[in-house]
């Protein structure tokens, strides 16, 4: 990935890191350490595109070489034409949705009249609904409506969702629904 | 949208009705002050004083539920001034068009009205009688002059003369000083080279009347010259990254990739079904687009099925699902049939619908009759846990719940199409948090284990088994490899206007699609997306237009085929000469001898056709041009619709709950089709004393949807940490509720707890003599998030009613009761 | 070589894009805050929160307005609170872009006097004394970037740059403003380096909008050099 211009403010006599500090002859230690050396010098960085509105803003991801490899700023892309390097709050806070405690990383299980939700394994959990889709389906399949006409479907299941996927999970995601038979599919565009 | 983002900039008149786009799409406001800053007047029109209030140049409130009222009174000003673009009504729009005899609208109701005691709707049309008159060939009969007493035109103004700004202020509770204000600012863009655009979202979709209030709005914006012009347009501002994506690819049950049709039952074969479809213009100088409609259903059955799609298979046509004529499969029917217990296993991928439905407590006790749920979703929420939510016994609840972890938007590779139409590409960031996934990789390896599954035995297993499903690379979803899918390819060698392109050559553009079976196409609208060049979304020149209107055609790419304006033709005069000289979109600049255009050359955006102009410079008429609404059977934009449900004009009907008893424009109460559900779970009250105060539902900049993706949030959660209701100090003082306490709010179906936003940015309305207290809720809470599991979400309160065309909800226009708590 | 914002409120819609990049930008917590009965939230600024818009609803001949005012500190030129500390290692100003910075040393410092000395009211102080507040994203500054509340505003109320050239922006910005708004003013633009513009009367927008003459926090030390200084800063008004 490569960012093709950084707009950068021009700066008279750049200043080297640290000479603010080092010139009051102070050992300043700051609130928060201000080291004059940005936070994202050494991170890789990304493009994407805001995942809440559909404006369709450009943001920069630094994402951390080191330790985890997590996200550590997320900010407007100042070489996108629709937003020039803006986003409002929701945008200004993208990190905090990407490196968010609250986020499920496992999947998990709730067995019927079950009060607590189980961990599984991913392969476990789409075998089991791998089946459950077989099962509920081949029992309620419809080769014909009630006039007789051929409509192959079944109206058993059901799936909503989802303007949150990429484009192109949303059309393989139609693809599989289509070929199991499903009419009932919709999603946020409905409401 | 019609238009893009950047190109609010160029309007000189900017109407923000039916949305809240500084609070809901800030970044737009980055091309609304600049245009502001050139001059050009914001207006505001809102039940509420909103942040986009706050920068408007004019504000007028109104009551929801009233905006066809409202806009129908602009379009008597429009008519009664003759402020409309005459020449562009008579060339492009079916304004001329003669109207059958057996049209009428009486007493609320157009002709051909039955009432339908069975199903959703309330009653519907027999839309034949709205037709036009034609000749031997089935050309509509026109009079350029506009005079015919039938015509579209004359019509019209029949259709609005009731319209005044009295009856209209009556209605609206707007006062008719400020009504007058709106009507002369925006329709000055009539004129010649002014521009007006409407920025609008789901304050005009989520009405039993939605589709007419976007209807009326695009009869304004015809009449006033204001379609296919930088700076105008019809803008729909989309709510979500990939809402446009995910519709054109057609999550929706009506539809399949590229806006084609899902079939119906009586489609028995793919002969019937392209017939059915596919629309037949004997007027030569209509394009018709459409016509092409078998080359994209045949192509798109080719991407579903590779090499198993044949033409002696009908191209495995069969094997997809078909929907009953004339019945629904929509979000509402969807629930209320899980309500009644004939859905058993249910997909929530990406989406909330405990909370974001309309009458959500109807969902989430439709929830409990499931034998399973699939759950996908970033954070665990209402829906996936519906089984441990207020009011819910997990003993007795059967249902099995696999809740799926899915990866966010920067840890995967992939593309979104913004509201523009822009499609672009986005790159992984860090790997997906913990055992979390891409969506993509769950959808395959969840395919691959279906299709494991039907390897052995199964009910036709035909269709999964044929389904195309190569999209891994070294067992990993390839975006690539999809986006390649759905641009599409040849699937043998095809020579096209004496060039050979040979097989698994990537599609350049869907002009080279086929009905044979030779070329294959997810998506034909994306046809030119991913080509021979490379990932056109992926792009990032900065190269603007040459005169500067923020089209970027080097940036990123967009449907269809990078035009950025569509109905661009219609920015253009007969002659192909822009009636904007500065601001222009495309020009004709062909070669011309003898008063006659003598070759072809466009400039600017990509036209909508590359045909001559209707006209040659010395006036004469050409034959091998081509209207400019390309996609209409016609070739007309279309003033007058007889396609909709609900009337081919637009009619104001009050909400299916509102605050008067009558409606002052007609006898007919409410949308005689609106569409209605009645379980025990569908209570609805009008006109009834325990819920006196007009609600609607909005969204706020720190939050987004169900709130999901933002009450998980710390930061966000900070500036909007509870539920509220906004309320006027009038209101305030009648029920003795101080700012900042918690009150209840409640409907016929729910009641939620809120904290009272005194304010007066609301402001009581005169409807009819009367005051009428409006109030309004956020939808972006939930119990789940944040923690304290005291914030609900208002769907909980909203109806079960919605559009006729489109099944929308009304959630925008209903009655609520405030009290104490 | 001084940098300075612009903040034209008249371009303001409240987005809170500022008031989130810079809790992202250096990493501050949320606070835990209630609905109050105003989108304003937090209340107000605290050790942990350098920026907040502030949000009023005012009839202003007879309409409706709703002001909001992005707040933070102004840097100011002569920043009574680093004079009032006169402890270098506590309170700074960095030479080469004028931003006023606090350091850990801070919280041996008097609070409430340093508090009191400003005349925007904007230090806050942690439970052990330490201050905080707005530094101007100085380590952005120092490596081309504009500050992280500049580069997310999206409609350009907020701008940064080399001050003569704020100042000449301003003025623009002013001219402009007053077409719709003929009472709009700068607030304190000789004063400060973070130069508001206003449509309306300051104090409709917030209390310390402008200077607060009448806080005794001012000391008498301050108020003097005040009146004595130097009339180099003047001069830059008038490029």
């Amino acid at each position: 990935m490569q960012i093709s211009r950084r707009k950068f403010m021009q700066l008279t006599g750049a200043t080297a890191a640290g000479l603010t500090v080092s010139r009051l002859g102070f050992d300043l230690t700051p609130i928060k350490a201000h080291a004059q050396m940005l936070k994202t010098q050494y991170a890789k960085e990304t493009t994407t595109i805001c995942c809440y509105c559909a404006v369709g803003c450009g943001a920069i991801v630094h994402t951390s070489k080191q330790g985890d490899g997590r996200v550590i700023n997320i900010e407007g892309d100042p070489d996108h034409v629709i937003n020039r390097g803006s986003l409002c709050s929701k945008g200004a806070s993208l990190r905090q949705l990407v490196e968010n405690e609250n986020r499920l990383t496992e999947p998990m299980y709730r067995a019927p009249h079950a009060k607590e939700w189980r961990t599984v394994s991913w392969d476990w959990a789409l075998e089991q609904i791998a089946q459950r889709i077989k099962a509920t389906r081949d029992t309620s399949f419809e080769a014909k409506n009630s006039k007789g006409q051929v409509v192959n479907r079944t109206r058993a299941i059901a799936s909503v969702g989802s303007a949150a996927l990429d484009n192109e999970e949303c059309w393989t995601y139609q693809a599989l629904l289509r070929s199991l038979g499903l009419v009932y599919i919709e999603h946020q565009a409905r409401i | 949208m019609t238009n893009h983002w950047i190109d609010i900039q160029n309007s000189d008149c900017i109407l923000i009705m039916g949305s809240n786009a500084a609070e809901n799409h800030p970044v737009s406001f980055k091309y609304v002050a600049a245009a502001q800053q050139k001059g050009a007047t914001l207006i505001s029109v809102d039940p509420r004083f909103t942040r986009t209030s706050s920068k408007a140049d004019i504000y007028a409130p109104l009551r929801s539920g009233t905006d066809i009222a409202f806009l129908g009174g602009m379009i008597k000003y429009i008519l009664d001034n003759k402020l409309y673009h005459e020449e562009y009504v008579a060339e492009y729009t079916n304004a001329s068009f003669i109207v059958k005899k057996s049209y009428s609208f009486k007493n609320g109701l157009f002709s051909g009205y039955e009432k339908t005691p069975e199903g959703p709707g309330l009653g519907k049309y027999d839309k034949s009688q709205w037709g036009f008159e034609t000749d031997a060939n089935g050309v509509p009969k026109m009079d350029p002059s506009l005079a015919h007493r039938r015509s579209v035109f004359q019509l019209l103004k029949t259709h609005f003369k009731r319209y005044t700004p009295a009856v209209v202020s009556k209605i609206t509770g707007t006062p008719e000083a400020d009504l007058l204000k709106v009507y002369k600012a925006y329709c000055a863009t009539g004129k010649r080279g002014q521009a007006g655009t409407i920025m609008y979202a789901m304050g005009w979709t989520q009405h039993t009347t939605g589709t007419q209030n976007i209807r009326t709005m695009a009869i304004i914006q015809l009449l006033l010259g204001n379609m296919g012009v930088a700076g105008g347009g019809v803008n729909a501002l989309r709510g979500e990254s990939n809402v446009q994506g995910s519709t054109d690819h057609c999550l929706l049950w009506h539809i399949w990739p590229g806006y084609l049709k899902t079939p119906r039952a009586s489609n028995v074969d793919l002969a019937a079904y392209n017939g059915k479809w596919t629309p037949k213009s004997s007027d030569l100088l209509s394009a018709n687009w459409w016509q092409n409609y078998p080359k994209y259903s045949v192509s798109l059955l080719k991407s579903f099925f590779g090499g198993d799609a044949t033409a002696a298979n009908d191209f495995g046509y069969s094997w997809l699902p078909k929907v009953d004529d004339d019945k629904g499969y929509s979000w509402f029917d969807l629930f209320d049939a899980m309500y009644k217990k004939q859905v058993k296993g249910f997909l929530a991928w990406g989406q909330n619908p405990a909370c974001s439905g309309s009458n959500a407590g109807k969902n989430r006790e439709a929830m409990a009759n499931l034998e399973w749920m699939v759950n996908v979703n970033l954070f665990d929420n209402e829906t996936g846990s519906f089984w441990k939510g207020p009011g819910m016994d997990p003993a007795k609840i059967a249902t099995e719940v696999f809740m799926l972890p899915a990866a966010a938007f920067a840890e995967k590779e992939g593309s979104v199409t913004n509201s523009g139409r822009w499609m672009q590409w986005r790159y992984q960031g860090p790997k997906p948090l913990g055992n979390s996934r891409p969506d993509g990789d769950i959808i395959l390896e969840l395919g691959h284990k279906i299709k494991a599954a039907y390897a052995g035995s199964g009910v036709f297993p035909e269709p999964i088994r044929a389904l195309k499903w190569d999209y891994a690379t070294d067992h990993a979803f390839d975006a690539h490899k999809v986006a390649k899918e759905i641009n599409g390819y040849f699937t043998k060698d095809v020579t096209i206007k004496d060039k050979l392109y040979k097989a698994g050559t990537l599609v350049p553009s869907f002009a080279f699609l086929q009905a044979d079976g030779s070329t294959s196409s997810g998506n034909w609208l994306y046809c030119n997306s991913y080509t021979e060049k490379g990932n056109m979304a992926a792009r990032r020149g900065q190269k603007d237009a040459v005169n500067g209107i923020g089209l970027y055609p080097e940036f990123s790419w967009c449907w269809p085929v990078n035009r950025r304006i569509l109905y661009n033709r219609a920015s253009v005069d007969a002659k192909g000469q822009p009636w904007d000289a500065k601001d222009w979109v495309i020009r004709f600049a062909g070669n011309k001898a003898d008063g006659k255009w003598t070759s072809r050359k466009w400039l600017g955006d990509v036209p909508d056709g590359g045909w001559y102009p209707l006209a040659n410079p010395d006036g004469s008429r050409r034959e091998d041009a081509r209207y400019a609404f390309i996609m209409r059977k016609h070739g007309h934009a279309q003033i007058y619709g007889p396609g909709r449900a609900d009337g081919p004009f637009p009619e104001h009907y009050e909400p299916l709950e509102c605050p008067v008893e009558k409606n002052f424009l007609n006898p007919q109460m409410v949308n005689p089709t609106a569409a209605l559900y009645t379980t025990d779970a569908d209570s609805y009250a009008t006109c009834d004393p325990r819920y006196p105060y007009v609600a609607s539902t909005y969204r706020v900049t720190e939050h987004w949807q169900t709130g999901l993706m933002t009450r998980t949030q710390p930061w966000l959660l900070e500036m909007h940490p509870q539920m509220f209701v906004e309320l006027s100090p009038e209101l305030a003082e009648l029920k003795g509720i101080q700012n900042g306490e918690r009150v209840m709010v409640s409907s016929a179906r729910g009641k939620v707890e809120c904290s009272a936003v005194v304010s007066k940015r609301l402001t009581p309305f005169k409807v009819g003599g009367l005051t009428v207290h409006q109030v309004g809720l956020p939808w972006h809470y939930g119990w789940r998030w944040p923690a304290s599991g005291n914030e609900e979400s208002a769907n909980l309160l909203t109806p079960p009613a919605g559009d006729p065309n489109t099944r929308i909800p009304e959630t925008k226009a209903f009655m609520v009761n405030v009290a104490k708590l | 070589m001084a940098y300075a914002f612009l903040i034209d409120t008249t371009l303001c819609t409240a987005c809170r894009g500022c008031q989130v990049a810079c809790k992202q930008w250096h990493d501050l917590p949320a606070e835990t805050t209630s609905n109050r009965g105003s989108f304003q939230n937090p209340a107000d600024l605290s050790f942990g929160t350098y920026k907040l818009v502030r949000m009023r609803e005012k009839v202003i001949d007879k309409r409706l307005q709703w002001l909001f005012f992005p707040d933070q500190c102004r840097h100011c030129i002569e920043a009574p609170c680093l004079e009032t500390a006169g402890d270098p290692s506590a309170i700074y100003q960095d030479g080469d872009t004028g931003a006023i910075l606090y350091t850990a040393e801070t919280r041996n410092l008097l609070t409430t006097e340093i508090i009191e000395s400003c005349p925007y009211y904007i230090p806050r102080a942690a439970d052990d004394g330490t201050l905080a507040k707005c530094d101007m994203c100085n380590d952005r500054v120092h490596n081309g970037l504009k500050p992280a509340c500049v580069t997310t505003c999206p409609t350009g109320s907020m701008q940064f740059g080399e001050r003569d050239e704020i100042l000449t922006l301003a003025d623009r910005h002013l001219q402009m403003a007053k077409k719709r708004y003929p009472k709009a003013s700068l607030l304190d633009p000789d004063d400060v380096n973070v130069i508001y513009l206003v449509a309306y009367p300051p104090d409709l927008y917030h209390e310390f909008a402008v200077a607060a003459a009448g806080r005794s926090d001012m000391t008498r030390q301050m108020a003097l050099r005040k009146m004595v200084r130097p009339l180099v800063h003047l001069g830059s008004r008038l490029v």
